[in-house]
């Protein structure tokens, strides 16, 4: 048993008990909902781990390491906030592709910065902010944010 | 209907791990190519346990905490207090662009200053409870810590910011969204238009 999968069943559990105290049906539609991510996710997640599969044996360590390595400062991280903005998907194929980028060499500098970008400043996700909230929305939102991934991998690198 | 913008995504991811493949197979030929869909398999299942907890979470955080209730909450905040609470809303409103986009724009016509709508979007992005869970499955406990951490004053920071900065062209983005939202209701205009 890992860290990560203890943690992860410790928050799990309550949560599971609390649902079925409550009586009121939460923890059979917390179970669907589950499973319906699960669905919706499930080749997503085959994909993305084939990705990684091939990442990992191809190991391009040098490439990864010159370019977005713990030694390749705010070029390292401007290249870092550009690969967040341009990753597709949901948590689910994101992360694994930059754990593995993350073993490939990838700064933890960088990781904080690229996991960032992709939160706030993801192109797709623009998307749907568009027609719901406004290119004016977007553009304050998106330009005030700009500098956040930067900022937040450059203090990781600083701290940690 | 929205969630068709989605698809995208596993063309994109499909095409990378034909490249992928492709550059294996040249490297070392067959062998290699297969290596690799087996090296991901391998992991995939390593991981099994972890996802299972993840997707497990955030079913339960998402059937526990109602959007309506969080809506509800928000709707007409403006300020420090609606600051504080859009971050708090951010953080609990389970589920993808499609769920918490509607919410925002529900919040923008019911009231909602800039400033709110900016740290509910941003709190979403950063501070998500039923995301953790997956970045620690699949990032692990210590990179999803060190990057909470780093990132947890953003979400108030960036409405504060927003609010002094901007705060008055909510009115504008309120009145452009509501045509929108009215062209959008009469399909005719918006042809004849084009």
């Amino acid at each position: 048993m890992t860290t990560a999968t203890i943690t992860l069943w410790i928050i799990a559990l309550p949560l599971l008990v609390y649902a079925w105290r409550r009586r009121d049906n939460s923890l059979n539609k917390g179970l669907q909902l589950a499973w319906s991510t699960t669905r919706r996710n499930a080749a997503l997640l085959i994909i993305a781990f084939i990705i990684v599969g091939y990442v990992n044996i191809l190991s391009p360590t040098e490439l990864v390491q010159k370019w977005i390595g713990a030694d390749s400062g705010w070029q390292g991280l401007f290249l870092a906030e550009i690969i967040g903005m341009l990753l597709p998907g949901g948590p689910y194929v994101v992360f694994p592709l930059i754990a593995v980028l993350h073993n490939a060499g990838a700064g933890l500098g960088a990781v904080v910065t690229l996991v960032t970008s992709w939160a706030t400043q993801a192109l797709l996700t623009i998307t749907f902010e568009l027609p719901f909230m406004g290119w004016r929305f977007v553009a304050i939102r998106w330009g005030l944010g700009l500098a956040v991934p930067l900022l937040a991998g450059a203090i990781t690198q600083a701290l940690f | 209907m929205k969630k068709l913008k989605l698809d995208f995504t596993p063309i994109f991811l499909l095409f990378i791990a034909l490249a992928l493949a492709f550059l294996a197979w040249r490297k070392g030929g067959s062998e290699l190519a297969f290596a690799g869909i087996k090296s991901g398999s391998t992991l995939l299942l390593h991981e099994l346990p972890l996802l299972i907890a993840a997707f497990l979470t955030a079913g339960l955080i998402q059937a526990l905490v109602k959007k309506e209730t969080v809506e509800r909450w928000l709707g007409a905040e403006s300020g420090w207090r609606g600051i504080a609470l859009a971050c708090i809303g951010g953080a609990l409103i389970p589920g993808g662009p499609y769920v918490y986009y509607p919410i925002a724009g529900a919040l923008l016509h019911s009231g909602a200053g800039l400033g709110v709508l900016v740290a509910f979007v941003t709190a979403k992005s950063l501070w998500s409870i039923s995301r953790i869970p997956v970045e620690i499955a699949l990032l692990g406990p210590r990179i999803t810590i060190i990057r909470f951490l780093v990132t947890l004053v953003i979400p108030p920071l960036l409405g504060f910011v927003a609010e002094a900065l901007f705060g008055k062209t909510i009115h504008q983005i309120r009145i452009a969204m509501k045509k929108t939202s009215d062209v959008i209701d009469t399909p005719e205009v918006s042809e004849k238009s084009l």
